[in-house]
Order: structure tokens, then C-alpha cells, then sequence
């Protein structure tokens, strides 16, 4: 089949919205298909919100492929006689992020237009599409709630999962993700301060606000845990993070209200290791259950101390989750097969 | 992407094109090689972005202006456009460098040559483009033409002068010349713009026993057969090989390297063509014809090559005298690397020029 992929990008910012467009161009071809992909600039800004729905609109693909694949917004307002949307999110801060510092129109009549006015062009984008599949239920009940539109979730795989291994159990839970509040490294330092054992942290991964990386390096210091904390603050090799997961205790990831899971999650998964999250993480606890393959706790230092203790002591435990984390994979049908299958149905 | 405070020094330059949707061609690897270039060159992060390009209906030129005049760009320092219409992108600090114009609203339409002249809007569409062009050149940081006749064109239609910078040769590593073979080479697309048949006519009147390979993509399937039918005919047709279809380009670079001159007989080109720089750039003599168009400005008659009226009969002697005086073949191959070398068509200085202006 020839396939068009269009997803919105901002230039030269890489992340979790690029490896799923590209990765799923790389399985495609592997499955035969021909594949083109386009990524369109889009800046989510109130003056010309609009204005640029329109450019993605008056993209005509209608005769150049047999589907078009779209994927970040608003891709999925293209038009295409056989589109199928895996939609990741929302424009947010017009949805769910409504009542939160990230709305960038007033709440006056002119922002309510602009709102409601989002909500009618995505529902009827949607509508227009052959199938429309989600990445996470978050997604999926925002679908739902916001637009009156069923879709289920297609979980994304990473891209090779078989690198990550399992070479046993050290002292260190370790994070491996980008360095940002809202990824909440500094609650694990926090809790550093409580744990009896002698479990260890390892963060690795950075961010471009420097001035939050230094506050995570000097409360270390001023917390005196130098022993015990060991943050790498750079993009480690992938390489390097397979081995770091490969001998690690655990794997932590404590987002705030994340929309999916975190490739990070998978990645521990892959390598049949435990995920330590907690309660307010959203999406990664569509994967992780509390004591089946992870533990999840209270986003409080002292509760994550306890369960990372827990980890350190009962290595029986923390290695039967690992093994059922495995599992969790093919249970939830996280695999290329899956993705491929149902986007090229 | 290397450690967080690196950032802050790096310049961010996205390079624009236009795309069909799954077709590549000379434009497309032009782009990726400078987005490459671009990304070795220190303190610089490039990265492309490709825009699908429409134009018939005619109509639905007229949106294509709208769309890419609506895009927004972010966290972008610098801009480095390529072609209609996605160079009208809007951005601050754009550099264009005109690989060409949308011709079908220019020249070809002048000329009864282009789609639009059996649209009864055609004449509207053209001012449209043409106004929407003039709009983008006002505020670009800087205009660049990859040739004398892109700059003429653009001097003469909307009034805007440009500086020529020619485009550098992709993958110039692997045209380092070889041996002086047996046979002449004529690479390139195969199509009737680009008059092989020319070549395998000369064939027929050809004295020594010199070999032509012509190897490229067929453009129409109609002229490929043209060409068997010419080769079957012909006087030599055991010494034609015709090589239709796409090849690797390390696999034309053998070719190159190991001819004894090259072939290459567009009518009126545009540019200096790649073909005749990579021939240059491997040592080779270029036989090329009085109308070539850009290629005269390299191929010099009998120092870099030799310069015919586009006749089979006078083709074919300049094949003869490359074969019967090797020790000329290989002079004028020497004076064509030298010529290429001396006007500076590296990609350092292609991409210091782009990078230079305020």
C-alpha cells in the first residue's frame, strides 16, 4: 500500500512526538508498504491557531497515496478519502488544560469562540476518518468526553525492543527520561532523604532549563546523598541505557498526569524489570498495576521512600513484577504487529 | 544533540522544499546534501522541512500560496528556501537560493509551454504567483541563483536582482576520476530535453571502435524505445548499451571514473548541470553542443572538452578524437578539474556565502 504519514513538528525539537512518527515509518516499509512522511510545522498559538489548521487543511493528498496516517494535531484535519487518525493529543490547553495556567486565550466570550470553535473543526475532522485510534484511554476518554467520538487505544511499541536485556538485580532504581518538573526527579531526591536501606538512585537525562538541573544538583549536595544519588545530567547513549536498565533494582517514572505511559516504562518492561510510579501519573498507570508489576504509591517522599525500600529488600518480589511487567506487554498487545495490522486494516 | 548548554550557541537553519509525494529526483538530493552539509558545519543544527506542492488543476495553485503563506515557523534563526511556493513560508531571516522559479507562471507560459496557458484563469494565476513571488523577494535577507539564466529570468520578470552561487556537486567524493576506458559516457535522466538520441545517432557514423554507455532514469517509456530502435539501427550497435532505470550513485561514479570523456547534450539547461560537474570533477573531457544552454559556461571547445552543432555526424568526430588522441583526452580532463576547482564550487564556500548575510 502507499501511505502518507503527517504529523506537526517544531523544527528542531526531537522527543516522544517524532520516535512515534518515525518509528512507525521504519516498521511500515519493513512490512512492505511504500512510505512517505511529512512533518508540517505548528505552533500553538492563539492569533493564528487557525490560520495554520487552515494551511494543513488546504494540503491536497487526496490522489498522491491508498491512506494517509495522521498523527500529531492537526494533521487529522487533512482531508483524505481513507484516512485513519492515531490521535495523541489534544490541543490542550483548549480541552482538559482549560482551567489551567496553560490556556492561552481569556475565558471571555472571544476565548470561549475560539474554544468552541477548536472543538467543532476536531470532531469534524474526525468524523471524516475511516478509523481513529488513540495512544493511551486518557486520550481516548477525552475522545470521548470532548467530541462524542469512540476510539480505542493502540499502545505505541518502541522501536526494537529486543536491545533490552536483563542481566539481574543491583541497588539502584533508576530514571532515564528528559529532566523537567513536571517529571518529578526532585520527589525522588526528596524521598532519598527517608529510605533505611541501601538502595541507590540513578538519574539520567537532562533538560534545557538549567536552572532546574542545578536545584536537583544542589539539593544532592545540600541533602548530603552524593553516596547515594548519582544524576548524569546528559542524554546518555542508548547503549548506555540499556545497560543502566539491564542491572538496575527497578525502574522509577513519576510523572505528573502524563497522557501515556512513557517509553521509559516499556523499556523496563522489555527488560523485565519492576516501574515505581505514583498514584497522579496518568497514563502510566494503564500500564502498571500496584504489586503486579510495579508498585505505585502516593506522590509523597515518604511513601516512595517505603516502596523503594521495598524494592531493596524483597528482591523476590521485585523480580516476579519485573517478569509480569513482560508480560503486561502481551496482554495489552503492545507490539509492531498490532500498531501495523490495525492502521493498515 | 550533544550536553544542554551547547544550545545556546547554535545557529538553527531549516531548509525548505517542495515535494511530491513519492518522488525523488535531483532536487531532493540537492536538499538533503546541503541539510547535511549544513549539519557539519560547526556551531550549526539544519534540519529539513518538505511541503507537497500541487499545481494541477490550475486552480488549486492558488491555495498552495495561501497555505504556505500561512504556515508558522518557530525556534528557527535562519531559513534557507529552495522553491515555489514553500519558500513563501514566512520567517524573519530568510535566505533564498532559486533552484527555480514555478517556470509554468513565467517563461513556459510566455512561451505557450506551460499548463496554464489552456486555462482560461491562467493569465490571473500567473500575476497571482508572480505577486505572491515579488512579496516573498522583498523581504528575503538575500537572493540566490543557481545560474546566469535563473538570475536573468528573475532580473527580468519581477525586477529583483540575485547573486549566482552555484549548487556544489553531491557527493563529489566519489568522482575522483581513473583510468581513460574504452567508452564514452553520457549519464543524466534519459528524455527528449536531454537529446541522447543525438549520441546514439553519432554512433552510427563512428570510425573507431569507441563503446557509448548512456545510464539514467527514462523520463518516458516512448523515448527509451526511441533509442533501442536508433541503437538496433545503427552502423555500431554492438558498441551502444543503453542502461535505462535508476542506478546508485556510487555505481555512475564508476562509470564517470573510468570513461574516456563524457556526453552530455541537453537543449538550453538551465545550469551548469550536474552531469557536466561530476565529468569535470572526475577529469573527464565533456562533448557537449553549441545549445546547450549552461553547460557552455564550463565546457570550453577543445580545452575542456569539445563544443559541436547538435549533429550526429559532428558528434560522432569528437568521439573519434578522443579515442584516436588519448594524450588530449586526458589534457582536457586535467583542464576541466582545474576549471571546476578554480570556480569555487564547494559546499564551504557555498554554505559560508548562505550563512554570511546579516
Amino acid at each position: 500500500m502507499k501511505i502518507i504519514i503527517v504529523s506537526s513538528f517544531v523544527p528542531f525539537v526531537h522527543g516522544g512526538g517524532r520516535f512515534i512518527v518515525e518509528w512507525l515509518e521504519q516498521k511500515l516499509l519493513e512490512y512492505g508498504h511504500q512510505v512517505e512522511r511529512f512533518y508540517l510545522p505548528f505552533v500553538d498559538r492563539p492569533l493564528d491557531v487557525f490560520d495554520q489548521i487552515l494551511a494543513y487543511r488546504l494540503l491536497d493528498l487526496t490522489s498522491s497515496a491508498d491512506r494517509l496516517i495522521a498523527i500529531r494535531p492537526p494533521a487529522h484535519v487533512i482531508a483524505h478519502p481513507n484516512k485513519v487518525i492515531w490521535f495523541i493529543h489534544h490541543i490542550r490547553s483548549l480541552y482538559d488544560l482549560w482551567d489551567s495556567p496553560y490556556r492561552f486565550v481569556p475565558d471571555n466570550p472571544a476565548g470561549r469562540a475560539v474554544r468552541s470553535t477548536m472543538v467543532e473543526l476536531d470532531t469534524k475532522a474526525l468524523r471524516e476518518a475511516k478509523r481513529v485510534f488513540t495512544n493511551s484511554q486518557v486520550v481516548a476518554y477525552r475522545l470521548k468526553r470532548y467530541n462524542g467520538i469512540a476510539a480505542n487505544p493502540l499502545y505505541p511499541p518502541i522501536l526494537n525492543p529486543e536491545r533490552f536485556r536483563n542481566d539481574g538485580y543491583g541497588d539502584e532504581i533508576v530514571m532515564i527520561c528528559r529532566v523537567e518538573l513536571h517529571k518529578r526527579q526532585w520527589l525522588l531526591v526528596e524521598a532519598m532523604r527517608h529510605v533505611k536501606t541501601a538502595v541507590k538512585l540513578r538519574l539520567c537525562g537532562t533538560s534545557m532549563d538549567s536552572t532546574h538541573r542545578e536545584s536537583i544538583q544542589s539539593s544532592i549536595c545540600d541533602y548530603k546523598l552524593n553516596a547515594k544519588i548519582i544524576f548524569e545530567d546528559r542524554w546518555i547513549s542508548e547503549e548506555e541505557k540499556i545497560e543502566k536498565i539491564a542491572s538496575c533494582l527497578a525502574v522509577a517514572y513519576i510523572p505528573q498526569d502524563e497522557d501515556s505511559y512513557g517509553y521509559c516504562s516499556l523499556e523496563a518492561a522489555h527488560a523485565m524489570k519492576a516501574v515505581l510510579t505514583t498514584e497522579d501519573s496518568g497514563g502510566v498507570l494503564e500500564l502498571v498495576n500496584d504489586r503486579v508489576n510495579g508498585l505505585v504509591v502516593a506522590p509523597d517522599p515518604i511513601a516512595l521512600a517505603d516502596a523503594m525500600d521495598r524494592l531493596f529488600l524483597d528482591r523476590i518480589s521485585t523480580a516476579n513484577m519485573g517478569n509480569a511487567n513482560k508480560r503486561r506487554l502481551s496482554d495489552l498487545r503492545i507490539d509492531w504487529e498490532t500498531v501495523v495490522s490495525s492502521l493498515t486494516l | 544533540m550533544g550536553n544542554g548548554s551547547k544550545l545556546v550557541d547554535l545557529i538553527r537553519v531549516l531548509v525548505i522544499n517542495n515535494a511530491a509525494p513519492f518522488i525523488r529526483g535531483g532536487a531532493e538530493e540537492f536538499a538533503d546534501e546541503l541539510v547535511r552539509r549544513l549539519n557539519k558545519t560547526r556551531g550549526v543544527e539544519a534540519e529539513l522541512l518538505r511541503i507537497p506542492f500541487r499545481w494541477d488543476p490550475a486552480e488549486c495553485i492558488i491555495e498552495q500560496i495561501l497555505l504556505n503563506r500561512n504556515l508558522q515557523l518557530y525556534g528557527v534563526d535562519r531559513v534557507i528556501a529552495l522553491k515555489f511556493p514553500a519558500y513563501l513560508i514566512p520567517h524573519p531571516s530568510k535566505i533564498l537560493w532559486l533552484l527555480h522559479q514555478f517556470r509554468q507562471a513565467y517563461d513556459l507560459y510566455d512561451s505557450g509551454m506551460s499548463h496554464l496557458c489552456d486555462y482560461e484563469s491562467g493569465k490571473k494565476i500567473t500575476q497571482l504567483v508572480r505577486r505572491a513571488d515579488e512579496l516573498c523577494f522583498k523581504d528575503c535577507r538575500a537572493l540566490y541563483t543557481n545560474s546566469p539564466i535563473t538570475q536573468a529570468r528573475l532580473r527580468k520578470y519581477n525586477g529583483f536582482e540575485s547573486t549566482v552561487l552555484y549548487p556544489p556537486l553531491i557527493n563529489a567524493e566519489h568522482f575522483r576520476g581513473g583510468d581513460y576506458g574504452e567508452y564514452i559516457f553520457a549519464g543524466g535522466r534519459v528524455g527528449p530535453g536531454k537529446r541522447q538520441h543525438l549520441l546514439v545517432e553519432a554512433m552510427h557514423y563512428l570510425e573507431s571502435s569507441t563503446k557509448l554507455i548512456v545510464a539514467g532514469p527514462l523520463d518516458d517509456e516512448a523515448y527509451g524505445h526511441r533509442l533501442r530502435e536508433l541503437a538496433k539501427k545503427s552502423n555500431n550497435a554492438d558498441n551502444i548499451e543503453l542502461r535505462f532505470g535508476f542506478h546508485e550513485r556510487h555505481e555512475i561514479a564508476k562509470l564517470v571514473n573510468g570513461s574516456l570523456g563524457c556526453a552530455y547534450v541537453p537543449i538550453d539547461e538551465d545550469s551548469l548541470g550536474y552531469v557536466t560537474m561530476e565529468a569535470f570533477s572526475a577529469g573527464k573531457a565533456v562533448v557537449t553542443t553549441s545549445d546547450a544552454g549552461g553547460v557552455l559556461e564550463l565546457v570550453v571547445d577543445s580545452e575542456t572538452g569539445f563544443v559541436t552543432d547538435p549533429n550526429p555526424p559532428m558528434i560522432a568526430q569528437t568521439f573519434d578524437r578522443l579515442a584516436g588522441e588519448r594524450k588530449m583526452a586526458v589534457k582536457m580532463g586535467r583542464a576541466a578539474s582545474a576549471l571546476l576547482d578554480s570556480k569555487a564550487l564547494s559546499w564551504e564556500h557555498a554554505i559560508t556565502r548562505l550563512l554570511s548575510d546579516p
